[in-house]
């Protein structure tokens, strides 16, 4: 069984056509951006927030899936779990994004506007928080602090493949119940710094909560995507069973449901109270075209995953499974920009070079970094002492 | 009417497991397996298909949602209309955290009162043990004697590699 288990060669490798291409999406995506901030600032810059962030997500959701396993020592997943890390991998180069997207404050902000909060009070009450130099020493705080959790994680689990050390698993639990903790507050610190400030009169204390249920269930998508593209193209094709899938599935549509509980709690005490300055948040965000992103925000995230993904055979089918992931980081895709840009495109939803540029690049990216990382340890943790459980895994 | 049935005793799960194929492989009735635990792969292995009770559970659960639906509309629209925040008689959103609490309801609690019907464990149903070890550490699975050329000792010979720690002819009267 362990037999062709030791390290390979980043799958893309084996399709070089595919890397090329990958790679010159990419590059068009960053020429995209970087024209972009100079030429139509107010359209690129929060596509380029969108991006960042995008990305970021996926590389936290990696290092949030490791520390929810080892926190609830968990099995199953020990098999799949290099794939979560190879997101986790990518955290350096999101976050080296997201201190680029710094660079666009000026366009993204109005509290960052001396001339804006002068003549607005409420701007001015929230200028102890909301002011440029505290806002970039809170961003890389946040990034700092996750990337020092996601590497001591990942340096761990590699060390153990060389040693078969048990203490590591235990120093790797006490790390994540850690991380647990530290997720929960700086992620909602880092969403409405980033996010919620783009509109800096209005609040939603729900709103960092909404925030890390769709971080987790676009990163869920993306692990499993991962995990089936490896699975296909070899390194983890002896290893990952239906059962895999069928666990991976059951998360994804539990998370897609509490997304959706989620999204409604928010939704309905604004709607409930019918407070202008709570209100106003949805008011934009259902006029016009608008409408249509809202819409497709709810059939993308919760309805298509929660009717495909109901019966057991539809989880444990790859191919399926596959296509509603996709569909999921679509979703996802559609969900930040429904978040990030009615500020910025008032009259309703535009989808032009400036928005395909920066995340077409953006994914081409994650793909990239991701399987180099893979390629970068073990395709399993060979000495995990629950690895024999995880391959013999029946759910 | 009553039928025969051949009461065959394993000592771990793997064993269940392994007769059970066998004996399936060589065409004989499983009448039912017991164990102490739940043992993965053995409903595949008995050849149970898989269990329609979701769809009972989707069935009640579109059943509650539509039902409270109906009755909130009916209640605050129509059967005493009251005027909330100016906000129309019928808003859905309104209706959609009750709704939702009461598809829950009926799919989980239905589901539940399905599965004992299904099974029959009805209040005042008393346990029929098949063998004592069964709640215990023993793995028993239970052939049908179908026809007069069932024959016993060929059982005993396909079962041999598997730790038979005992096996007995018993007629079930119902």
């Amino acid at each position: 069984m362990i037999m062709n288990l030791h390290k390979s060669e980043d799958v893309l490798a084996g399709i070089p056509r595919l890397r090329r291409n990958l790679a010159l999406v990419m590059a068009l995506g960053a020429i995209t951006a970087s024209i972009g901030a100079f030429v139509a600032p107010e359209r690129a810059w929060p596509n380029i927030l969108l991006a960042s962030f995008y990305l970021l997500s996926l590389g936290l959701a990696g290092v949030l899936f490791i520390a929810l396993q080892y926190v609830s020592n968990a099995g199953w997943s020990v098999a799949i779990r290099r794939a979560p890390e190879a997101l986790a991998g990518i955290l350096p180069i999101a976050s080296l994004l997201m201190v680029i997207t710094l660079l666009g404050i000026p366009s993204l902000y109005e509290w960052s506007h001396a001339d804006a909060v002068s003549g607005n009070h409420l701007l001015q009450a929230k200028a102890g928080w909301l002011n440029v130099p505290f806002f970039v020493i809170r961003t890389i705080l946040y990034l700092s602090v996750w990337f020092v959790f996601a590497f001591y994680l990942r340096k761990f689990s590699r060390q153990q493949d060389a040693t078969g050390d048990v203490s590591l698993t235990r120093k790797n639990k006490k790390l994540s119940g850690g991380f647990l903790v530290v997720i929960a507050l700086t992620f909602t610190l880092a969403s409405m710094d980033w996010i919620m400030s783009l509109e800096p009169e209005w609040y939603s204390t729900i709103f960092g909560m909404y925030n890390l249920s769709g971080m987790l269930l676009n990163g869920l998508a993306a692990i499993a995507v991962v995990v089936i593209i490896l699975r296909r193209t070899g390194p983890l094709r002896t290893v990952v069973t239906d059962s895999h899938l069928h666990d991976l599935g059951k998360l994804i549509f539990a998370f897609s449901t509490f997304w959706m509980y989620i999204w409604f709690s928010q939704y309905i005490l604004i709607w409930y109270a019918n407070i202008p300055e709570e209100v106003v948040y949805f008011v934009n965000r259902e006029k016009g075209s608008w409408t249509i992103f809202a819409g497709l925000n709810v059939v993308f995230n919760w309805l298509i995953p929660f009717v495909v993904l109901l019966s057991q055979w539809s989880k444990k089918n790859e191919g399926l499974l596959l296509k509603v992931c996709v569909i999921i980081m679509i979703g996802h895709w559609i969900d930040l920009y429904w978040m990030i840009l009615p500020p910025f495109l008032k009259t309703g939803p535009e989808v032009s070079l400036w928005e395909i540029g920066p995340f077409a690049g953006m994914i081409a990216l994650f793909f990239l970094g991701t399987f180099k990382a893979f390629a970068q340890a073990n395709p399993v943790p060979l000495k995990d002492p629950l690895l024999v459980e995880s391959i013999h895994h029946h759910s | 009417m009553s039928r025969r049935l051949l009461v065959n005793v394993f000592q771990s799960d793997q064993d269940i497991l392994n007769a059970t194929k066998a004996a399936r492989e060589n065409g004989y009735t499983i009448v039912d397996a017991y164990t102490p635990y739940a043992v993965h792969g053995l409903d595949k292995a008995m050849g149970i298909r898989p269990t329609r009770i979701g769809w009972i559970c989707l069935g009640l659960g579109l059943l509650g949602a539509a039902a409270k639906l109906w009755f909130q509309i009916w209640t605050s629209a129509f059967d005493w209309p009251v005027n909330v925040g100016g906000k129309p008689l019928t808003s859905l959103p309104a209706f959609v955290p009750v709704t939702f609490e009461v598809t829950v309801l009926f799919a989980g609690v239905g589901t539940v009162v399905a599965f004992f019907l299904v099974s029959r464990l009805l209040p005042g149903k008393r346990p029929k043990v098949v063998y004592e070890g069964v709640t215990n550490d023993k793995f028993v699975l239970v052939l049908a004697e179908e026809d007069a050329s069932f024959d016993v000792e060929k059982v005993e010979k396909l079962f041999a590699p598997f730790h038979m720690v005992k096996m007995e002819e018993r007629v079930e009267e119902d």
